[in-house]
């Protein structure tokens, strides 16, 4: 039998024993396993992302006749406001298309969308991160990006074989190119350090001296479609203050993004069609 | 048993007797030891104690690194707060070598390895072998950049490993300067956050209006001596990256005003020299806006219309503010474009510049006689010392005069003004009345009179003047000529000729003083909207004078040798009275100087400028009128539009009723 003090040490031996046997593994060996470990929890995320459906299903199941008579007359609404949209949006379509052919822009007929549903949202001081529904089944790629009715959500970060993992514009470690909205000089955008219980942000660089915004007067950043990710004109959110950088040079400022990007539910994937 | 006991016993005393035994040779070790303790002690606290503070010292010097930034270069604005010079952020893509310490060791080992295996006898040697490695890994990243942004860039080795590697460790390596806003975005776009390679931003002077005020602005030239003030560890190593100081210019003259504040930080290194943390930072801060006096639109107006009067010729404009001194226009032609100097200038463009005479500034260095012009003084001279009556018709133009044993001709005897008075004398710049009040007033009144208006001195304008101008009399062509003064001499001074020399802007000067009825105008470059009139002694004319002088003057842009002035309907300003005169200077053997100085509105003037245009047909006698007048009326053009310019309707709010 061992010594006593010996037994009360053991789970830290262990524990020492696997971390240095972990460290001998080969790093073929720990990059299979960590992606075997995204796969088999995969099902686990999808099953209850479907349980919260099926949860959904019979919670409204419970509504009366009337409800739902009242709600099928709404969706009739609107439906028909949709389609009337819908014929709006062919006519619009027609001549954005015309105009980015005037003007030799490039068109998000570049790009096939694929709706895909949020089933997990990962948020912390270090990453800003959801996972969605849809991976290499439907042919997402890395680095695609995503959007959102407000605008951009961010881009692909990693494709398993069910799900995908998003980085949000409001990560560390995102960064694009966009342009204040009514000038075309391209300006750094990086998701900044987001507070626990605040709103999502982002810090711009490289400004231009002669733009000006504050809280009261903010300005719209879109995407530049010049970096070769995004597609231009997606707002990204509201320069609220920007102030002369120590240079001289530039200004940098902070942009508040869109609240809703914390409770996401269907996002857009922006599958490029004929990749670089 | 009682045997072993006994053996026991005995062996017991034995061992207790030899411990407590008396071993000298031990003791002696003892003190020996003790002695080496104590010179270790004490050599130890002699390195702490003693020498602590020079180790301390050595180990700072050992493990810290300074860099200073240069702080951008403040503004140039004209007097509205236009900018003529600025500063361009210019976009470069850098690696940060100091974070490419496992990589390059890495790729050291690869390319040993590599080599090894070729069985070569003749391998490189291991600095030769980090050398290539550093290349590599350096253009492995450039690469990156290439397939994001589409170019083929090659890393310079020398450049990267010489001069960078070697000397500027802890400064990112520019892999790619100026790089395009498309560009940008997409480095921006495609490259990781925390990855080596990252955009860094510097700033370049840029002129929005090319080449106007060239010789006014100046140029700046790249500077490795940036000093970092409040930051401390002057001692330490430093890596200083290039600013920029003035070369020539306002750019030089007030290089202390507009070199912003360098900013920097001292970092703790490791062994190698690579960046462990920032001990200290100080950020750069943008240096002071500069105002200057000149007014662009007139300055595009003035190089605009020398270009079109000059077609190519040398020369220089001059406007002033009357009231204040302060140069709203100083052009100087052939000029450069200082975008294409500045920073850097090729061999090629340099030789160009100087082939064409470019690189002087003839407003403030170019070296003419006046000619003409020069008539007003010795009009003012004569007035002044009595020897000429402005209604004095005595003097009859034949068109020569016979000066000791030579005979003077007036444009080769081919002009006859028959009798004339000083006002005639000045609107149609005749040399026989010039030439005989000249002689009758005498050269030491005519070049004390210079000399009153200050004409042998430069101006102390913030530009460099040339130490050339002569205003000359017997002493100086004694002392300098070692030659004695004849009338002849005088009679040429009295037209401007001769030994005279002075510069366009003596001349615009002059002009202005004569506007304000006074002796002195100290030119400045800067602006003060607050600046008080200038002020100096009176010229010195009566009223009547003054009259005829003034008169004479506006005759010379109306019916005299300018007026072209008004007989051309392009050159006609309705509403604005011109004093003028016009000189063709003839510089002996070389070229002619076609001058005009004016003011306006001859009521109350505002404005005074000084045309000199070299040309380049001997002979040609009526250069001033024909050339440098129409030059001096662009400007007056603009100058009249704009003060004539309607102004925003002001809002009219209704009162309660």
């Amino acid at each position: 039998m061992p010594p006593k003090r010996f037994d009360q040490a053991r789970p830290f031996v262990v524990l020492g024993l696997v971390l240095a046997g972990w460290l001998v593994v080969p790093v073929v060996l720990k990059t299979f396993l960590r992606a075997s470990f995204f796969e088999f929890q995969a099902p686990l995320t999808l099953s209850a992302s479907y349980a919260r459906d099926l949860q959904e299903y019979w919670s409204l199941r419970l509504h009366t006749n009337d409800e739902l008579i009242q709600a099928g007359r709404d969706l009739g609404r609107l439906t028909a406001s949709y389609e009337d949209k819908v014929q709006e949006n062919a006519s619009l379509r027609d001549e954005i298309a015309r105009l980015e052919a005037q003007l030799r822009l490039p068109s998000f007929g570049e790009f096939r969308a694929e709706p895909a549903r949020v089933v997990r949202r990962d948020f912390s001081g270090w990453w800003q991160q959801i996972v969605i529904r849809k991976g290499a089944n439907f042919g997402i790629p890395v680095g695609a990006p995503v959007i959102f009715a407000g605008g951009v959500v961010g881009r692909v970060l990693e494709v398993h074989a069910y799900t995908a993992v998003v980085e949000l514009i409001s990560d560390p470690n995102v960064r694009l190119a966009g342009v204040v909205e009514g000038d075309d000089r391209p300006v750094s955008f990086q998701g900044g350090n987001n507070p626990t219980f605040g709103p999502a942000q982002g810090v711009i660089e490289f400004v231009p001296l002669d733009i000006y915004a504050s809280a009261t007067a903010p300005k719209t950043l879109l995407t530049s479609g010049l970096g070769g990710v995004f597609p231009p004109g997606l707002v990204i959110g509201q320069i609220t203050q920007v102030e002369p950088g120590a240079d001289g040079l530039f200004k940098t400022g902070e942009v508040r993004l869109d609240p809703r990007l914390s409770s996401l539910n269907e996002v857009t994937v922006l599958v490029p069609v004929n990749p670089e | 048993m009682a045997t072993s006991d006994i053996n026991l016993a005995d062996r017991s005393g034995s061992l207790v007797e030899s411990h407590r035994s008396y071993q000298p040779r031990v003791i002696f070790f003892y003190f020996v030891v003790a002695l080496l303790l104590l010179v270790l002690v004490g050599g130890l606290a002699y390195q702490q104690v003693i020498k602590g503070d020079i180790h301390h010292e050595r180990e700072r010097m050992q493990s810290q690194r300074r860099i200073v930034v240069p702080g951008p270069r403040g503004d140039i604005v004209d007097r509205e707060g236009r900018v003529l010079v600025g500063n361009q952020q210019r976009l470069s893509i850098v690696l940060y070598l100091d974070e490419l310490q496992v990589e390059l060791r890495r790729e050291y080992i690869r390319v040993r390895k590599n080599y090894r295996e070729t069985g070569d006898r003749d391998l490189p040697s291991s600095e030769e072998m980090a050398q290539i490695a550093r290349v590599s890994v350096a253009q492995h990243y450039l690469d990156q950049v290439n397939a994001i942004i589409g170019r083929d860039e090659k890393i310079d080795n020398r450049d990267f490993d010489s001069a960078h590697f070697s000397n500027q460790l802890l400064l990112p390596y520019v892999l790619i300067d100026d790089l395009a806003p498309e560009e940008f975005a997409r480095l921006v776009e495609h490259l990781p956050v925390n990855s080596p390679l990252q955009v860094y931003t510097a700033s370049k002077r840029v002129y929005p209006y090319d080449s106007a005020a060239a010789h006014v602005i100046g140029m700046v030239k790249p500077d490795t001596s940036v000093e970092v003030e409040d930051l401390g560890g002057d001692d330490l190593k430093t890596f200083r990256m290039k600013g920029t100081v003035g070369r020539d210019g306002l750019e030089k003259e007030y290089d202390t005003l507009l070199q912003g504040e360098a900013g920097g930080a001292i970092f703790q290194v490791d062994r190698m020299g690579y960046k462990v943390k920032p001990l200290q930072q100080r950020t750069p801060r943008q240096g002071k806006k500069l105002v200057t006096s000149l007014d662009i639109d007139l300055q595009l107006a003035a190089e605009a219309s020398f270009a079109k009067y000059a077609e190519g010729k040398a020369g220089a404009v001059v406007a002033l503010d009357v009231r204040t001194g302060e140069v709203l226009a100083l052009a100087s032609a052939p000029n450069y474009n200082l975008n294409e100097v500045s920073p850097r200038i090729s061999t090629e463009k340099y030789a160009e510049i100087e082939e064409q005479g470019g690189w002087s500034n003839r407003a403030t260095q170019g070296l003419y006689p006046p000619g003409s012009t020069f008539k007003i003084l010795v009009s003012i001279a004569g007035m002044r010392a009595g020897t000429i009556d402005p209604d004095d018709t005595s003097i009859v133009c034949n068109g020569t005069v016979m000066v000791g044993n030579k005979r003077l001709l007036e444009e080769n005897g081919t002009v006859q003004h028959g009798p004339i008075a000083l006002r005639e004398a000045i609107a149609e710049s005749c040399d026989v009345y010039f030439w005989t009040q000249g002689l009758k007033t005498g050269v030491d009144v005519i070049a004390t009179e210079a000399r009153r208006f200050h004409l042998d001195q430069r101006t102390e304008i913030q530009l460099p003047e040339t130490r050339g101008i002569v205003i000359p009399d017997p002493a100086w062509k004694e002392r300098v000529l070692k030659e004695k003064w004849f009338p002849g001499d005088t009679a040429n001074m009295s037209i401007g000729q001769g030994y005279v020399l002075v510069t366009p802007l003596d001349m615009a000067c002059f002009a202005a003083s004569v506007a304000r009825g006074e002796l002195t105008t100290k030119p400045t470059m800067l602006h003060d909207p607050q600046a008080p009139a200038q002020h100096s002694e009176p010229i010195g004319l009566t009223s009547a004078q003054r009259a005829v002088l003034l008169g004479g003057m506006e005759d010379c842009t109306i019916s005299g040798t300018a007026n072209y002035l008004t007989q051309y309907k392009d050159l006609r300003i309705p509403g604005l009275r011109i004093a003028g005169k016009t000189g063709t200077a003839q510089v002996s053997g070389k070229k002619n100087v076609a001058w005009f100085i004016c003011f306006a509105p001859l009521e109350h003037p505002e404005i005074a400028l000084a045309v000199a245009m070299e040309g380049d047909t001997a002979g040609e006698t009526v250069g001033g009128g024909r050339y440098a007048a129409p030059i001096a009326q662009g400007v007056l053009k603009k100058w009249w539009e704009k003060k004539n310019a309607p102004t925003s309707p002001g809002i009219s709010i209704k009162g309660p009723n």
